[in-house]
């Protein structure tokens, strides 16, 4: 593997936080206001992800949004319950892809009730589709400079030392 | 035998009145339209159609844009929890991979017996293994399922 002792990579325990074990229907369902209420971190961490283009730099804001999707589905347990596991059953069973337009009149229910008991309205349905401005405190990753390469190597002398190559030939099956 | 040989022949001849006309005359099937009429139709159900179309094509077009919605919202949770285990993964391959090659003298992890792979990146430098690098150490079985997944994704 490419991966040597030089790369740090982190620990375990480190990575180790509670997941989120929840199915894709469930989550399908729940989709539109965990976004609106993880917003905030989830878009810090795609941020992150994308300038940084490293898994191992995005750690912490990674962990911040489980953390907060599990705050998120705590919620909705406490409160809407039994409205959201309608929602989450409609969604699961209505199609083969977890498509949300069979299933309004449950979302309606849902939706209101999110609504009037934990004050998260339903963003319009193509509002994670829009491109977003995100402030962040998270400083810049610096830009590779353009390469500037020196003139053209001079070639070898004629009598250079000719070693055989390190590693054999490629075309082995030809010369061996 | 003379006898037998007295019998009336009678000549194979016309029929009284002679033949019938031979029907030559084409008989072509009977048109309903007229072809400005069939020209006139077709644009008509091409319109309607068209018409009726419009009117899904802007629910379906609402219902994709809505589906890749909810999508982006969750794809940063599976993200981090994919990148969180991802790390954990590549740690296992790289003990899997010293312990398996412990006996080997000269072997260092990750490189042909010293020599890196990529030699213009940073030593720290994270570059992604290669799927079949990846699952050099798993179980075959995870490896097939999951080639079958992408095959089929």
């Amino acid at each position: 593997m490419v991966v040597t002792v030089d790369v740090k990579l982190p620990e375990d325990s480190e990575l180790t936080v509670q997941e989120v074990d929840l199915s894709a229907a469930t989550l399908f369902a729940g989709s539109f206001h965990l976004g609106k209420y993880c917003e905030h971190a989830n878009n810090e961490f795609m941020l992150c992800r994308m300038e940084e283009q490293d898994p191992r730099k995005c750690i912490n804001e990674g962990k911040v949004v489980t953390a907060c999707t599990m705050d998120f589905f705590r919620k909705v347990k406490k409160a809407c319950l039994s409205e959201f596991n309608q929602y989450a059953n409609c969604v699961d069973k209505s199609s083969g892809d977890f498509s949300l337009t069979q299933c309004r009149k449950t979302q309606g229910v849902y939706d209101k009730c999110m609504l009037e008991k934990l004050n998260i309205e339903r963003p319009a349905f193509g509002y994670f589709c829009e491109a977003r401005v995100h402030d962040t405190k998270r400083p810049k990753p610096p830009v590779e400079p353009k390469a500037v390469y020196p003139d053209a190597t001079p070639a070898l002398p004629e009598d250079r030392e000719k070693v055989p190559a390190r590693f054999g030939s490629r075309f082995y099956w030809m010369t061996e | 035998m003379a006898d037998a040989c007295q019998v009336v022949r009678k000549q194979d001849l016309p029929p009284p009145g002679g033949y019938k006309p031979i029907p030559y005359k084409r008989l072509p099937a009977k048109q309903y339209f007229s072809g400005y009429a069939m020209i006139a139709g077709y644009l008509g159900i091409t319109a309607a159609g068209l018409y009726i179309y419009s009117l899904n094509y802007k629910k379906i077009k609402r219902d994709e844009i809505e589906m890749r919605s909810a999508k982006m919202a969750i794809y940063p949770m599976l993200l981090a929890e994919r990148d969180r285990e991802y790390l954990k993964q590549l740690r296992r391959n790289r003990d899997a991979e010293a312990e398996l090659m412990k006996d080997v003298p000269g072997w260092e992890v990750g490189t042909y017996y010293g020599e890196r792979v990529y030699q213009n990146v940073p030593a720290d430098a994270l570059v992604e293994p290669i799927f079949h690098e990846y699952y050099a150490h798993a179980d075959p079985r995870e490896w097939i399922r999951r080639t079958y997944l992408k095959l089929r994704s």
